[in-house]
């Protein structure tokens, strides 16, 4: 029985990813395959947090700090030096390494709520120093390439390079969550999540998982920030560290299903098109509605399913087709 | 799993619904893009409104406005009576939204030219698609230096940016002095975001360069509810012209705390923006008598087509134009202007006739000195007005030979 719903996952995952590769084949439209590599930076980020806020519990509403960090290096090594935005891209994984570091190792030490403020606290600080800080662009922002000198500086016409860069970031950022959540280490932050007073009397190192669990999750989301910022070419205070952009990994992968694999991936397939098409049906009209059809399913599914569409899956799907309780 | 599988891929394709709408006969289609919700709605609905009376313009025989080009007659008589179309998106003042629905503008509304996009983040995103696919994108009201002169080639813009305001305060400066005004410095005072920084800028590379001493230069955040300590400073410094460039609570806020403070430099003025905001005159005009204020914006007098064009917004949005709107309008009359000499809804035809565009001050409603592009898209005799606040209204008052209006000099305050 076991083994028979392990290769039922397998096989989904398989057309899944089947769906992923065809979807910009299939859409030609500059438009569509716009809206696909938008879903694919979304479900990166969201995964990325998923790590920490997911998995380990840790609900951090500051993860814009650490994409801000991974969109602006790379514009700023291509401003002041030249070089292409890519080569900014480990650079910002360092940066971004230390960063978790300075910030997890004293507010780590808070619980809940407070460690979620102390992280926004630290993010909104970030935004408001960038925003003064001359080399950084302060407040007016950074721009790419905006006219390719080469291949490397990955300013492409086509949106279908970014959709395959993209698609391979989130299968690899999937595949180590994947390994991380089958290994001991998963199991440590399982453990933390669920407790961690009993974690650490069982003989978890409580702050060591939280801190590696953060250090992994901002590394990725690093990367999804220069991904964001090599895509689009610009970045301000406001669209790399914006609490818009914590927020809104937070809720796709609290919509899919925080600390499943599959969660943030299926927040993003939904909330992505339903953004776009909400804009595109009823932004022209200014009236707003966007945003109140936005917020209205986010504030149904708080109420109704908190734990986010995997949990209603396997509380309504029928029973040959249910995961566990901990989907992959 | 499988069949979730299908579900994603329905609901993937359930977002195309919305891009497809059959396109009128031979309309003109333009997209404008401009914030609708979010921090800017307010600006960003008042532009939409504007350009919309600039397609009424167009689009329906107006014979009072004679001076306007394509006022008279309806529709685009180059393109055998086309009317215009306008396709309205918000981006929400994100760049990243600002370049998807310009994407879609251009791929499934296949629009034949774009105006936008009130915050320069969002026009420096949204000109790059322009450009990649080769639509005209006509730039109303974005000041940000950067977006003229990266070198491309569809990219126009009506607007005077912020290196203009320097040069045109600078000058102002100098006509003041032959008239006999002392000021022998002055001081800059500007909200520390984009909008205010550039400008600040700008204004004090423009100074260095008249030879005119900066006394103070005062970031500050525009949110703040209490100025007094930038207000002191002031005083301390005794300059004889403070520019602000705020936004339009702190630019009250100033007013209101110069005058519990007890103090009035000889003249203050405004950066346009927080100055020109409706409800900047109701809140401050007993106590900022004589305050001055940039503008390319002059309603004029009863009969002149600027009145009448005023008169029209004002019949759809219930406020009087204001200069950030004015200037949009302007643009889209522009980019009308170029399409129907192009004769043509083709995008190089299009591109052609905009470099060509050579309007003259009378064709315009904005006081410009006329709209002539150079080789970076940037309109180099976009210019501006000067304007003071007397009882509850601003009037002209430089260029001195554009008015009969005479500047008071220094400022009344609350005296």
């Amino acid at each position: 029985m076991k083994e028979a719903t392990t290769s039922k996952i397998a096989w989904g995952w398989l057309a899944l990813a089947a769906v992923f590769l065809v979807y910009p084949l299939v859409f030609q439209s500059a438009f569509f395959r716009d809206i696909g590599v938008l879903l694919l930076l979304a479900a990166i980020s969201a995964s990325a947090w998923n790590i920490v806020g997911g998995y380990a519990g840790q609900v951090s509403v500051g993860h814009g700090m650490f994409f801000g960090v991974g969109a602006y290096v790379p514009l700023m090594v291509f401003t002041h030096l030249g070089w292409p935005p890519l080569l900014g891209v480990p650079i910002a994984i360092v940066v971004v390494l230390v960063l978790s570091v300075i910030v997890g190792m004293p507010t780590f030490r808070l619980q809940g709520h407070y460690f979620s403020m102390a992280t926004l606290a630290v993010a909104e600080l970030i935004r408001l120093l960038v925003g003064t800080w001359d080399f950084a662009g302060a407040a007016i922002g950074l721009s790419g390439p905006a006219i390719p000198r080469g291949w490397w500086d990955l300013t492409f016409t086509s949106e279908l390079p970014y959709y395959y860069i993209f698609l391979g970031v989130l299968a690899t950022l999937l595949l180590v969550t994947w390994q991380v959540q089958r290994s001991r280490f998963g199991y440590y932050m399982r453990a933390v999540k669920a407790g961690e007073r009993a974690a650490k009397s069982l003989g978890v190192p409580v702050r060591r998982t939280k801190l590696f669990a953060l250090m992994l999750s901002a590394a990725f989301t690093s990367i999804a920030g220069s991904l964001y910022a090599i895509k689009t070419g610009f970045v301000d205070p406001e669209s790399g560290f914006g609490i818009l952009v914590s927020v809104q990994m937070l809720i796709i992968a609290a919509l899919g299903g925080a600390g499943t694999l599959i969660g943030p991936l299926i927040g993003a397939i939904i909330l992505i098109p339903l953004q776009t098409a909400t804009n595109t049906w009823f932004g022209g009209g200014g009236s707003g509605l966007t945003y109140i059809l936005y917020g209205g399913i986010i504030v149904l599914l708080a109420r109704f399913e908190p734990g986010g569409l995997v949990e209603l899956w396997n509380t309504y799907a029928p029973r040959r087709w249910r995961s566990g309780s901990h989907a992959p | 799993m499988r069949k979730s599988s299908f579900v994603l891929a329905a609901l993937l394709g359930a977002s195309l619904v919305g891009a497809s709408v059959a396109q009128a006969a031979d309309a003109v289609k333009i997209g404008i893009l401009f914030p609708l919700t979010g921090n800017a709605a307010a600006a960003g609905q008042a532009a939409k409104a504007a350009v919309e009376v600039a397609t009424d313009i167009v689009n329906n025989d107006h014979p009072e406005l004679s001076d306007i080009p394509l006022a008279k007659g309806a529709g685009l008589p180059g393109l055998g009576g086309a009317k215009i179309e306008l396709v309205s998106v918000d981006h929400q003042g994100n760049p990243s939204v600002a370049q998807q629905q310009t994407l879609r503008l251009i791929t499934q509304e296949k629009v034949q030219a774009l105006v936008g996009a009130y915050q320069s983040s969002c026009a420096l995103t949204a000109t790059a698609v322009a450009e990649r696919y080769g639509i005209p994108f006509v730039v109303g009201d974005s000041v940000a230096g950067n977006i003229t002169g990266r070198g491309f080639k569809w990219t126009f813009r009506v607007t005077p940016l912020a290196a203009d305001f320097g040069d045109a305060y600078m000058s102002f400066i100098a006509d003041a002095r032959k008239a006999g005004k002392q000021i022998r410095s002055i001081a800059i005072i500007n909200e520390n975001t984009d909008y205010g920084t550039s400008v600040a800028e700008a204004i004090e590379g423009a100074a260095k360069k008249a030879n005119i001493p900066v006394a103070a230069r005062i970031p500050y955040s525009a949110s703040s509810t209490d100025v007094s300590a930038q207000v002191l400073q002031l005083k301390d410094k005794q300059p004889d012209l403070v520019i602000f460039i705020s936004y339009t609570a702190d630019a009250i806020l100033y007013m209101k705390t110069m005058k519990s403070l007890d103090y009035t430099p000889p003249m203050v003025l405004g950066d346009d923006s927080g100055f020109s905001d409706p409800s900047f005159i109701p809140a401050v005009k007993d106590i900022a008598q004589g305050a001055m204020n940039r503008s390319a914006w002059d309603i004029g007098k009863p009969g002149s087509t600027s009145y009448k064009i005023n008169e029209m917004y004002k019949a759809k949005t219930g406020h009087d134009l204001d200069d950030t709107s004015g200037r949009d309008l302007q643009a889209f009359l522009t980019l009308a202007e170029a399409i129907n000499r192009a004769g043509s809804t083709e995008p190089a035809k299009i591109q052609a006739a905009l470099k060509a565009t050579d309007l003259k001050p009378n064709q315009l409603m904005m006081g410009y000195r006329g709209v002539k592009f150079d080789g970076t898209g940037q309109n180099i005799l976009a210019s501006t007005y000067l304007i003071q606040l007397k009882g509850d209204s601003y009037e002209l008052v430089w260029p001195f030979d554009r008015t009969q209006n005479k500047l008071e000099w220094p400022m009344k305050g609350w005296r």
